[in-house]
């Protein structure tokens, strides 16, 4: 009984949070989205109603392992969708967009880092992703096809997405940081990017996907169709997105 | 009615009691204590408790040897702006943890307001265990300070006045009567601010960042650990949850325990002077 009332009560608290006003500008106004942190601004932009949760794509991975009520989850790496899509969480991914990685300074590079080389240098402040974040593992891939592991050494901070490298970056805290060629975009003139050797990029690719048992499958698959659609091409183009 | 009313509140008693208690519970339900042990033998938990420990006691010596006097003076002197003096100590008891952050580094990157100069000597503190230490001391000082101030002002100034009129200097009277009547309450004050930088999470992640074995403490090898392996997380989670109660018990028992000690000094401290 008193169990009962509990779960009452949490449910009481559960519908009076989710109270969205229903039925007024488009479908995606109900259905929420988990995705990278790298598509924080382009998402936005193709859909401004839906509800999105920004995080590294293996930490809401996570979240929807363990139940998060979520509609649609777009990743930065192939990896956790298809584990997903093996565990029957996850409808089949589609990759609807690529990026590559650059490296990023202060505007006034106060190391004058000019390339990754320069990395190596003494006290310089270099920011990635930790291991098993996307951007982390696309990080050390490429240093790897690089044979500059080495720089790895000055390593000052491992974030859990890429808009923590971005955060590191802007307020002046370290000196370099890799991240996404949109993200550097995005950051405008507080930045500047470094392009690395196209011969030691590694494969970004982005797929999405609508979670499995979905409540707003039909919203979900809306928002998919949108974001591989004309206007979500046009949009991730803008940004600086590849599309495949 | 009476009956009625009885129940209501109990219930919500229980409700209350059953939303603030199942979650740590679960904690410890979701893994297997040899499984616990084990987790917390890996690198990152040993490195994170390591980090969280020197850190912490570093902080931690720095509140009390700063803090100590300052509340002292707070606590025993009148002058003008000393009530908004001790409401902007307590700032930082209520800011939250972001804004610490991006405060901190407004103060010490780069471009900041003293970072500039210190960058200029080549010191440089964000992203480094240093930066730890500030995070921690910044967001915990206040609730030792908060606690000292209040021991202080409840002291007996006739025990004051007593121990200067038979001869003993202002810093004497601090050291063998001020510290020792508010043992217990700085005792407390420590605990608490000892308990607020063991779980400092927010400042020191933008401030300091996330590096294991030398800023990544143990809140922020949870945040690290909850996807790649979750056994470590949820280890070093319930870790935590011992030593906060560690606090919370000696905060409440440290009153009973000290009564003794404290009221032998405020029955001698008299009968001498008299």
């Amino acid at each position: 009984m008193r169990r009962l009332a509990a779960l009452a009560a949490v449910a009481l608290l559960a519908a009076s949070c989710g109270d969205d006003d229903d039925g007024a500008g488009s479908d995606l106004d109900g259905i929420t989205v988990f995705a990278a942190a790298s598509l924080t601004e382009v998402f936005q932009e193709i859909a401004p109603n839906a509800r999105f949760n920004f995080a590294g794509s293996d930490e809401l991975a996570t979240q929807i392992r363990e139940g998060a009520p979520v509609d649609v989850y777009a990743a930065a790496s192939p990896r956790h969708p298809d584990e997903l899509f093996e565990e029957g969480l996850l409808e089949e991914p589609r990759i609807f967009a690529t990026n590559r990685l650059v490296l990023i300074v202060p505007a006034d590079n106060p190391a004058g880092i000019e390339s990754v080389e320069d990395l190596a240098a003494d006290g310089v402040k270099l920011v990635v992703g930790a291991e098993g974040v996307p951007v982390g593992d696309y990080t050390r891939a490429v240093l790897e096809n690089m044979g500059m592991t080495g720089v790895l050494d000055n390593v000052a901070s491992n974030e859990e997405d890429v808009k923590g490298v971005v955060g590191k970056i802007t307020s002046g805290a370290a000196d370099a940081g890799f991240v996404y060629a949109t993200d550097a975009t995005a950051a405008g003139d507080d930045v500047e990017a470094i392009e690395l050797p196209e011969a030691a990029q590694a494969a970004v690719q982005y797929p999405i996907a609508v979670v499995a048992g979905s409540e707003n499958a039909g919203a979900a698959q809306g928002f998919v169709d949108l974001v591989l659609g004309e206007n979500g091409r046009e949009a991730l183009a803008t940004a600086g997105f590849a599309l495949p | 009615m009476r009956r009625a009313f009885d129940v209501a509140f109990a219930f919500a008693a229980g409700l209350a009691l059953a939303f603030l208690l199942l979650p740590v519970l679960a904690l410890f339900v979701r893994i297997a204590p040899g499984d616990l042990f084990d987790a917390l033998w890996s690198d990152v938990a040993l490195d994170a408790l390591w980090v969280s420990l020197k850190t912490g006691l570093i902080a931690h010596f720095f509140v009390l040897l700063v803090g100590t006097p300052a509340a002292y003076f707070l606590a025993t002197r009148r002058f003008r702006g000393r009530g908004v003096l001790i409401t902007l100590v307590e700032l930082p008891l209520v800011l939250p943890p972001a804004v610490a952050g991006i405060a901190l580094l407004a103060l010490f990157s780069r471009r900041g307001l003293l970072g500039q100069e210190l960058y200029a000597l080549g010191i440089q503190i964000p992203l480094t265990q240093v930066a730890v230490v500030i995070a921690v001391a910044f967001v915990a000082a206040p609730f030792y300070v908060r606690q000292a101030i209040a021991s202080f002002e409840t002291l007996d100034q006739a025990l004051i006045d007593a121990s200067r009129t038979l001869g003993a200097s202002p810093a004497r009277t601090f050291w063998r009567i001020a510290l020792p009547l508010s043992a217990t309450g700085l005792g407390a004050g420590s605990a608490l601010a000892w308990a607020r930088g063991t779980g400092e999470f927010g400042a020191t992640i933008m401030f300091a960042g996330s590096l294991q074995g030398l800023t990544q403490t143990m809140p922020l090898a949870i945040y690290a650990q909850l996807d790649l392996d979750p056994d470590i997380a949820i280890a070093i989670g319930a870790l935590l949850v011992l030593v906060s109660l560690t606090v919370l018990l000696s905060v409440k028992l440290l009153p009973s325990w000290t009564r003794f000690t404290s009221t032998s000094l405020i029955r001698s401290a008299p009968s001498g002077s008299s």
